[in-house]
C-alpha cells in the first residue's frame, strides 16, 4: 500500500474535529419549563444509554467519513513489492524489441516490427526526461543506455530485421543487467515481441524467471505486438540428397512445408541461377497440405554441367510472412575422384575397390570413386600426381624409394591410406622414409579380440556417420588382430580407437596431405585356409561402405561437405591444394562483391559475415576460375514458427509481481500508470467515504425524526 | 357563519378579554356550526312549534301543522329535567404553562368553562363553581338563574393557578360534599400519580355523578416540541431534567400517549367521559363532549 499524494493524509487529523466539537464545544443546555415532567422523567436513563450509543456512533461514523476522505484524496494504490520504496526515483528503462524475421509478418497492413518501434517510440514520448534509457534487440551485439532521447529514438527508426537473432532471453537478461547497475533508479523493460512459441520456449521463460529472481527490482512490461490469428505458408529446410554431385547425377532436392491457419495447396516453384546471373524457373509443382498444416514437395534436375550451381525455390503466393517463402540452395557437380588401390595380389583390393566404386550398381554416374588398382610391385611405374588418393592395402616391406615416393606425393596434397595387416613387420617399417607417414613404430601384432568403436564421429574422416552414431552395430564386426604403435609422433592424431581403448585410425598430416593410418586392414577375406582374418569389418556392407566412403574421401580432399548454412553461422570452405590463393571475391545476395585477402598458408576460406539470406558466390582468378565456390544462407525453420503461447499460460509462469502484459498502447498506458503507482483505489477508497456518508446520514436522520 | 365559527379557534378567543364575551363566541360559534340541532334527542317537554329550518332534524316537522296551514313547522321542547353541573377547576400551578406564551392551560379551562356555564345556564340547567388545589379551595352553588353566569364568570375571571394540587384528595372532597346526582365538569392536567386520581374519579362515578374529564395538556406538552439539548424544569417542583430532546421526542411521545391511553381506558371502563385537550384544539370538541353526555342524561 502507497500513496500517491501522502501529504494529503495530514487531512486525518482532522478526525479531531468531531471529536472536539462532541466533547469540547458541548453545547450548554437550554432552560425551559415544562410541567410534564414526570413523562420524560420515566425512561431518561435508559434513553440517555442509548442516546450516548448513537451519539458514540455517529462520532465514530463522522471521523471515519473524515479519515475516509483524507485518504481516499492521498489516493491509495496497492502495489507489488518491486518498486516499493522507489516512489519519486528516476527511471531507468530497457526497451527490448523482438526484431527477429518473423517480426517481418505484416498484420494491419503493417510489419509486427514497424508496430513494436512505433510504440516503443510513442513510450519514450511518455517518459519523464531524466529517464536513462536503453534499446536492445536480438542482434547480437549488445548495447548501453544511451545518452539522449533522440539516440534511442533513431536506433529504434532504424531496427533491421535480424536473420541470426539471439535468443529473446539473453536481450532479456542484458537487459536486466543493465538496468541493476542502475540501483538507485525504478528498473522497468518493455518487452516488444510476438509471442510466439519460436521465443518463448520453456528455457527461455525458465532463464528469464531465474534472472527476475536475482533482479527482485525490475518491472517488466511485456508488450504482445503479435497477429492473434498468424496465417502463413512456410518452407523449411530444404534437404538435399547430396551437395556434391557428379557428372550426370541428378540433383534432388525435398522440401516440408508448414501452413498456420491456412489449408490452400500452394504452388512451389524452382529457381536455378543461370550464367548471367538471372534466375531461370526450373519446374513447379502445386503441394497438398495435411490437415495438420505440413506439406512435401520434391524436385530433381538433372544434367546439370561440372561447376557450380545456385538457385531457390519459392512460393508462388503471397502471405503476410514473405521472408520464409524462398529456400536458397547450392551444388556443385565435381568430377569423380581417382584413386589407386595398391595390394600384394589384385584379390585383395576386392573389398574396398567395391565399397568405392560398386561394380554392380547400375547407375554409375552417382560413384563418388573412380578406382584403379595395381600392385607393390608395379607402384614405382605409376604417376602418382593423376590420383587424388592412394590407398596401400596389407602393404608388404616397401623399398625406401616408394615410401619416399609416397611422402612426396602426400607433401603436395596427395591422400595416403596405410591399411596394416599380416604383411607389415613391426622392424621393416621403420625406415627413415616409412616413418614420416606412418604415426609413430610398429610395436607389436595384439591378437586381443575387440571391435571398432569411435567414441566421437565429428572427425571430417568419420562426419558422415553421425547422424547414424546411435545405431551402428560395431560390436557385431570384431577384429580379431591389429597393430599397436609404440610412441606416436606428435603431430599424429587418433581418430578413432578400438573398444579396448588403442587406436585404430590414426591421422599424420604430411605436407600438404593427409595419412591416415588403418591398425586392422580391409583386405581378409573372411575365410582364409592359412590364417584366421585380422577382422569381421568387410563382412557386411553397414558401416564398411560408409566408412570407406567416408575415409578415402576424406583423403582425396573430396569430402560431400553441405553447402547451405544457417544465417549468423561461419561458414568453411575448404580448398584443394590446386585452389591455393592469397585473395577472393565474394559476392553477395544483394549483388555486393567484397574483396577479401587469405592468409598465406590457409587452406579454409572463413566467412563471417552471412546475416544475408541468399545464394553467395567466392571466386577468384576471374576467368580462369581458378576457384568458383558457392554456399546459401538459409534462416533456420524454428524461428520462422509463428504459433503463440498462451498469454494467460505465460502470464502465469512468470512472477506476476514482476510482468505484466499489454497488448495495445491504451493498455501498455494503463498498466504503466498501474505498475508505475500501483493499483490506485481511489474508486473503491471514495465508494467506502461515500457509503460511510450515506450511513452518517441515515443515522443522523433517524436520530432527528421527527424534528420540526 | 365563518365569523362566528373563528370563535372556537383559542388563538381568536384569546384576543377578547371579557370572559363573558369569549363564553358568549364560543357558544354561538359552536351552535352555529353543528348542522344538526343541538337539542334533538333531549328527554324536554313540548313548549312550542318555530319554523322549520334547515339543519333541523326532518322527522321533527310536526305533519298535522303542515296538513292545517301548509307550512313546515317543528317541534320545540324544553329540558325536563335539570341536571346539575360542577365546574371543577384545578389550580395546580401547572396550569399556569404556556409554552407559546399564548393560552395557558388554565385560561384555556376557564373559557371552556365559561362557555359551558353559559350554554347550561341557557338550558336552565343549575351550575356550580368548585376550585381545588391540594383540596378544596372555593365552591360556589349551583344555580340555574341567568345572573349565575355573571357570578360564575366573574369567580373565573378572578381565579389563579398558583398552589400545588393533590387531585385525589380534591376529588374525594368533592364526592363527599355532593349530596345529589350531579354533572361533574373536571377542568386540569393530571400532572399527578394516575393512581390515585383514577381511584377518586371511580369513587366519583360511584358515588352516581356523571364525569366528564376535559383532560387539558399544553400543545408543548403534546407535541414535544424542543430542539437540542434542553433543561426541563417543573414549575410546581422545581425539579430539573436535562435531556437531548431530538432524541427523546419519540420516547416522550410515547409516554405521553400511554398516559393519556391509561386514562382513557380507565375511564371508559368507569364510564366517565375523557375529552383529551390540547391548548391549540378548537373548543368545540369540548363542547361537543359535554353535549353528548347530556344527551345520555335525557
Amino acid at each position: 500500500m502507497g500513496f500517491l499524494t501522502p501529504a494529503l493524509l495530514g487531512g486525518v487529523l482532522l478526525v479531531a474535529l468531531p471529536i472536539v466539537l462532541h466533547l469540547v464545544m458541548r453545547r450548554q443546555p437550554r432552560k425551559v419549563p415544562f410541567p410534564a415532567l414526570q413523562f420524560v422523567r420515566n425512561r431518561q436513563e435508559a434513553n440517555r444509554r442509548r442516546l450516548n450509543l448513537r451519539h458514540w456512533l455517529l462520532l465514530a461514523l463522522r471521523c471515519a467519513l473524515i479519515a475516509g476522505l483524507a485518504l481516499a484524496l492521498a489516493r491509495p494504490t496497492l502495489k507489488g513489492s518491486g518498486l516499493r520504496g522507489k516512489e519519486g526515483a528516476p527511471l531507468a528503462v530497457a526497451l527490448v524489441v523482438d526484431n527477429s524475421l518473423r517480426m517481418q509478418y505484416i498484420h494491419q497492413n503493417r510489419p509486427r516490427l514497424e508496430e513494436a518501434a512505433e510504440m516503443a517510440t510513442w513510450l519514450i514520448g511518455r517518459l519523464p526526461e531524466e529517464t536513462e534509457l536503453a534499446v536492445l534487440d536480438l542482434s547480437r551485439s549488445s548495447s548501453g543506455f544511451v545518452n539522449e532521447v533522440g539516440t534511442a529514438e533513431a536506433r529504434l527508426r532504424n531496427l533491421q530485421s535480424e536473420s541470426s537473432p539471439r535468443p529473446l532471453d539473453d536481450a532479456v537478461r542484458e537487459a536486466i543487467d543493465l538496468l541493476t547497475d542502475h540501483d538507485d533508479y525504478r528498473q522497468e523493460m518493455f518487452l516488444f515481441t510476438d509471442l510466439s512459441v519460436a521465443a518463448w520456449d520453456e528455457t527461455a521463460v525458465q532463464s528469464i524467471n531465474e534472472a527476475l529472481s536475482e533482479a527482485p527490482g525490475v518491472r517488466i512490461y511485456v508488450v504482445d505486438v503479435g497477429a492473434r490469428q498468424p496465417k502463413n505458408m512456410a518452407l523449411g529446410e530444404l534437404q538435399l540428397r547430396s551437395h556434391i554431385l557428379r557428372p550426370g547425377e541428378s540433383l534432388h532436392l525435398e522440401a516440408l512445408l508448414e501452413a498456420t491457419n491456412l489449408l490452400d495447396a500452394p504452388l512451389v516453384e524452382i529457381f536455378l541461377t543461370d550464367k548471367l546471373g538471372r534466375a531461370v524457373k526450373r519446374g513447379q509443382k502445386t503441394v497438398d497440405i495435411a490437415p495438420d498444416g505440413s506439406g512435401r514437395v520434391t524436385f530433381g534436375i538433372s544434367d546439370l554441367p561440372l561447376g557450380v550451381h545456385q538457385g531457390h525455390i519459392q512460393l508462388a503466393s503471397i502471405d503476410p510472412l514473405e521472408i520464409d517463402n524462398t529456400r536458397y540452395f547450392t551444388v556443385e557437380v565435381r568430377p569423380q575422384a581417382k584413386v589407386l588401390i595398391l595390394g600384394e595380389r589384385p584379390s585383395d583390393a576386392l573389398f574396398l575397390r567395391e565399397a568405392l566404386s560398386p561394380s554392380l550398381l547400375a547407375d554409375r554416374t552417382a560413384v563418388q570413386f573412380q578406382c584403379t588398382t595395381e600392385r607393390f610391385s608395379e607402384a614405382m611405374e605409376i604417376d602418382f600426381e593423376t590420383f587424388e588418393a592412394i590407398c596401400m592395402l596389407d602393404p608388404p616391406l616397401l623399398s625406401d624409394p616408394l615410401w619416399e615416393k609416397l611422402v612426396t606425393y602426400a607433401d603436395v596434397g596427395g591422400g595416403v591410406g596405410l591399411f596394416l595387416g599380416e604383411r607389415a613387420q613391426a622392424g621393416g617399417f621403420n625406415t627413415s622414409a616409412a616413418v614420416e607417414l606412418l604415426p609413430g613404430p610398429l610395436k607389436r601384432k595384439s591378437r586381443l579380440e575387440t571391435y571398432f568403436r569411435p567414441k566421437r564421429l565429428d572427425h571430417p574422416a568419420l562426419i558422415g556417420l553421425r547422424d547414424y552414431a546411435d545405431s551402428i552395430p560395431w560390436q557385431a564386426y570384431s577384429v580379431f588382430k591389429y597393430w599397436e604403435f609404440g610412441d606416436m609422433s606428435g603431430d599424429a592424431y587418433v581418430v578413432a580407437r578400438f573398444a579396448n581403448q588403442q587406436p585404430a585410425l590414426v591421422e599424420r598430416p604430411v605436407g600438404r596431405g593427409r595419412v591416415l593410418t588403418f591398425s586392422t586392414p580391409v583386405s581378409d577375406p573372411l575365410q582364409l585356409a592359412t590364417r584366421e582374418p585380422w577382422n569381421l569389418l568387410p563382412a557386411g556392407p553397414w558401416p564398411f561402405v560408409p566408412l570407406c566412403n567416408q575415409t578415402v574421401g576424406y583423403l582425396a580432399q573430396n569430402e560431400n561437405r553441405p553447402l547451405d548454412f544457417l544465417a549468423g553461422e561461419t561458414v568453411n570452405l575448404r580448398l584443394t591444394p590446386q585452389q591455393l590463393l592469397s585473395s577472393f571475391v565474394l559476392h553477395q545476395p544483394d549483388g555486393e562483391s567484397l574483396r577479401r585477402t587469405l592468409p598465406p598458408g590457409d587452406d579454409t576460406i572463413r566467412i563471417g559475415t552471412t546475416r544475408q539470406l541468399g545464394n553467395y558466390r567466392v571466386a577468384s582468378g576471374g576467368e580462369s576460375k581458378l576457384l568458383d565456390r558457392g554456399f546459401s544462407i538459409n534462416s533456420a525453420a524454428e524461428l520462422m514458427r509463428l504459433e503463440r503461447v498462451d498469454p494467460d499460460q505465460l502470464a502465469d509462469s512468470l512472477p506476476a509481481d514482476q510482468v505484466q502484459l499489454a497488448r495495445t498502447i491504451s493498455d501498455v498506458e494503463r498498466t504503466v500508470n498501474i505498475g508505475r503507482s500501483g493499483r490506485e483505489l481511489f474508486p473503491w477508497a471514495i465508494t467506502l467515504v461515500a457509503l460511510v456518508w450515506g450511513a452518517e446520514h441515515l443515522l443522523a436522520n433517524r436520530f432527528y425524526r421527527g424534528a420540526p | 357563519m365563518a365569523t362566528v365559527e373563528k370563535y372556537l379557534k383559542p388563538e381568536v378567543i384569546r384576543q377578547i378579554s371579557r370572559l363573558d364575551l369569549r363564553a358568549q363566541f364560543i357558544v354561538k360559534g359552536f351552535l352555529q356550526g353543528l348542522h344538526a340541532s343541538p337539542f334533538h334527542g333531549f328527554s324536554v317537554e313540548f313548549s312550542e312549534h318555530r319554523k322549520y329550518s334547515p339543519g333541523d332534524n326532518p322527522d321533527d316537522i310536526d305533519w298535522l301543522v303542515y296538513a292545517k296551514t301548509d307550512k313546515y313547522y317543528v317541534k320545540k321542547f324544553e329540558a325536563e329535567t335539570n341536571l346539575t353541573g360542577y365546574l371543577v377547576m384545578d389550580l395546580s400551578a401547572s396550569m399556569a404553562y404556556s409554552h407559546d406564551q399564548k393560552l395557558t392551560k388554565f385560561e384555556y379551562a376557564i373559557c371552556l368553562a365559561a362557555a359551558l356555564c353559559y350554554l347550561m345556564i341557557h338550558q336552565n340547567d343549575p351550575v356550580g363553581l368548585i376550585t381545588f388545589g391540594e383540596k378544596i379551595v372555593d365552591s360556589l352553588a349551583p344555580k340555574s338563574k341567568r345572573q349565575q353566569i355573571g357570578n360564575i364568570l366573574s369567580h373565573l375571571a378572578k381565579l389563579k393557578p398558583h398552589d400545588k394540587t393533590d387531585i385525589g384528595r380534591s376529588l374525594n372532597q368533592l364526592a363527599a360534599m355532593l349530596k345529589h346526582s350531579s354533572l361533574v365538569m373536571l377542568f386540569s392536567d393530571l400532572l399527578a400519580e394516575p393512581e390515585e386520581v383514577i381511584a377518586s374519579l371511580r369513587r366519583l362515578r360511584h358515588g352516581g355523578h356523571d364525569v366528564i374529564l376535559f383532560h387539558i395538556l399544553d400543545a408543548a406538552e403534546v407535541t414535544f416540541p424542543f430542539e437540542g439539548l434542553v433543561e426541563l424544569e417543573d414549575p410546581e417542583s422545581l425539579d430539573t431534567i436535562e435531556v437531548d430532546a431530538d432524541a427523546y421526542r419519540s420516547t416522550y411521545l410515547e409516554e405521553i400517549d400511554s398516559f393519556r391511553l391509561l386514562y382513557e381506558c380507565e375511564c371508559r371502563q368507569s364510564g366517565i367521559d375523557y375529552v383529551p385537550l390540547d391548548t391549540s384544539m378548537q373548543f368545540d370538541r369540548a363542547l361537543t363532549g359535554y353535549l353528548i353526555n347530556r344527551r345520555n342524561w335525557g
